[in-house]
């Protein structure tokens, strides 16, 4: 099969630290890879890696089928990216930065920056100094550079940062027409888990230079730890109704069930309290939340 | 080759958008106006014995107000003073790309690093000779308005050739101060550098090792200390045209091949 991106036995060093150790990725062509880690997890050297920008200790990397070269060439006229902060060329304007990138990618047709300042909404501050603009917009800024040549593959580190909720939404909703309409493959780094699960068709997290874990993001759903969550008005006595369940104390007070038969029939747990005279006066599953998954997964 | 077009075309747009080259100017033009003061100072013992100082100085270093003396001031500051301009001017077109994080945007591109690191390089020669012939220009004109004697067309090329020499031979070693901006990831490390190479050249030239040492041999070559044929000899140009190439090829090897984590 032919991967998108393809990293076999990835390793970087510095010194004593293992920034990547021995990671594996395989990202189909098409799909959307959300690559989650803490800060320091190593992903922002990975997404160098696969740009070339940094050699790696050991293994190999391959881009939309070909091997990363010595002097970072690679495949780059089909490659859009977006590493750690966006940057721009402070006293050139927008468009001016926009034409850089234009140029450099050997772009002919000057209304390519029209048309990626249209779609990412800053063609009003098209002749406004780079370095006087917010960092929403020096964010779209950075973005519009990343997709100013139609890249098939997209590589982002979290992309998100510094746009607004609104700002948010309408950067999703374009990686997700670029995505679905186009095919583009769309490998992005982020910390926003649930943005990641609003995107991503896969997921991988990295962890202290180890991929620990890929999963796709449609059986996140169900791994995701589920608990029965009990509240009633003598708590004390309710954990002793149920002293026989794997109980624990929620910070809140409550108490929360984590055995399988208490999840698949809490009406079971419901008449055994109204039994002992201690009704629950709340009586819920509920899912572990993505971070919670995430913490547990990396501590 | 296109891509090399675009480079240059980037680089240049850059250096056109920024303050720099109009600062690296005035800052240039000094050396003509001191030229032309010590001229008037030297032309009327009066107003130099009223003025102290500056006319103590000004007569250790020229001597005579003629347009010998004028062009010899004007050759010492390009040797020395464009040592240290044009560092400015390639420390901050290779550092800038890291205090302004712009680095990372020009590694993974269609357009080669190769491509881009010559055509900063392009950019720096011509900024920096245009720089030189700038002052020398400005010279001819000070050095008129003041109305110096000794004038003849045969000093004027001697001069021209001295001072555009030297600044040449400056050029062709800031390939070391590109290398360490980029090394050292931003300004500072180009500036110690520039400092050190000056206080070298300095020693080098003092004991007698001049024309040996690649960083004093711009001053030599200037005739400010004497005539060219005694300060030089073929192993000098033969050594600068080394130190030349293997800052060059250092600068290229180290974009090529260095990690980029900025």
């Amino acid at each position: 099969m032919n991967y998108a991106i393809e990293t076999n036995g990835l390793s970087k060093f510095y010194g004593d630290v293992h920034a990547v150790n021995n990671v594996n990725l395989r990202v189909k062509c098409g799909e959307v890879y959300g690559f989650l880690g803490l800060n320091g997890a190593g992903k922002t050297t990975t997404i160098r890696a696969l740009l070339g920008m940094i050699c790696p200790n050991e293994g190999n990397v391959k881009v939309l089928g070909q091997a990363l070269g010595a002097g970072g060439r690679g495949p780059w006229a089909q490659v859009g990216h977006l590493v750690e902060s966006p940057a721009a060329y402070p006293e050139l304007s927008v468009r001016e930065n926009l034409d850089v990138a234009r140029r450099l990618h050997g772009i002919q047709n000057p209304k390519a920056v029209d048309e990626i300042m249209d779609k990412l909404s800053i063609a009003s501050y098209a002749d406004r100094k780079a370095g006087t603009l917010s960092s929403g917009n020096f964010q779209r800024l950075g973005l519009a550079r990343a997709l100013l040549h139609k890249p098939g593959l997209l590589i982002l580190d979290e992309p998100s940062n510094a746009l607004d909720p609104a700002g948010i939404v309408e950067i999703r909703e374009l990686l997700i027409s670029m995505a679905r309409e186009h095919g583009t493959t769309i490998f992005m780094s982020s910390h926003i888990l649930s943005e990641v699960n609003l995107l991503a068709d896969r997921i991988g997290i990295i962890h202290k230079g180890k991929l620990i874990k890929e999963l796709d993001a449609a059986r996140l759903e169900e791994i995701r730890a589920r608990q029965l969550v009990v509240a009633a008005r003598d708590l004390a006595k309710a954990r002793e109704v149920l002293a026989g369940f794997d109980v624990t104390n929620l910070e809140d007070g409550r108490l929360a069930l984590k055995d399988a038969r208490a999840i698949e029939s809490p009406e079971s747990i419901a008449t055994l309290l109204v039994n002992a005279g201690v009704p629950p006066t709340h009586l819920a599953i509920e899912q572990e939340n993505l971070e919670e998954y995430f913490l547990r997964l990396t501590q | 080759m296109n891509n090399f077009f675009a480079a240059l075309w980037t680089e240049t747009l850059k250096m056109r958008r920024s303050k720099v080259p109009l600062f690296t100017a005035i800052g240039f033009s000094i050396v003509p106006l001191i030229g032309g003061l010590f001229m008037i100072i030297l032309k009327d013992p009066e107003a130099a014995k009223s003025m102290g100082l500056i006319s103590a100085k000004a007569q250790l270093m020229v001597g005579v107000a003629d347009w010998p003396a004028f062009f010899n001031i004007l050759a010492q500051a390009v040797a020395v003073g464009g040592a240290i301009l044009f560092a400015i001017v390639t420390a901050w077109i290779f550092g800038r790309e890291f205090s302004d994080r712009t680095a990372k945007e020009l590694l993974a591109l269609p357009t080669s690093r190769e491509a881009i690191i010559g055509a900063k390089f392009i950019v720096i020669a011509v900024w920096t000779f245009a720089l030189s012939l700038f002052v020398f220009g400005f010279g001819l004109v000070v050095g008129n308005l003041v109305v110096i004697p000794g004038w003849s067309m045969e000093l004027l090329q001697s001069a021209f050739v001295n001072i555009l020499g030297s600044a040449v031979l400056t050029i062709v070693l800031l390939p070391f101060v590109a290398l360490t901006a980029s090394m050292g990831r931003g300004y500072l490390p180009a500036f110690g550098w520039t400092i050190l190479t000056v206080a070298m050249a300095q020693i080098a030239a003092i004991t007698g090792w001049g024309d040996w040492f690649p960083w004093s041999i711009p001053a030599l070559f200037s005739g400010a200390v004497g005539p060219r044929a005694e300060q030089l000899g073929l192993h000098s140009y033969v050594i600068i045209i080394l130190a030349s190439s293997i800052g060059l090829a250092a600068t290229f090897y180290w974009w090529r091949n260095a990690d980029q984590t900025r």
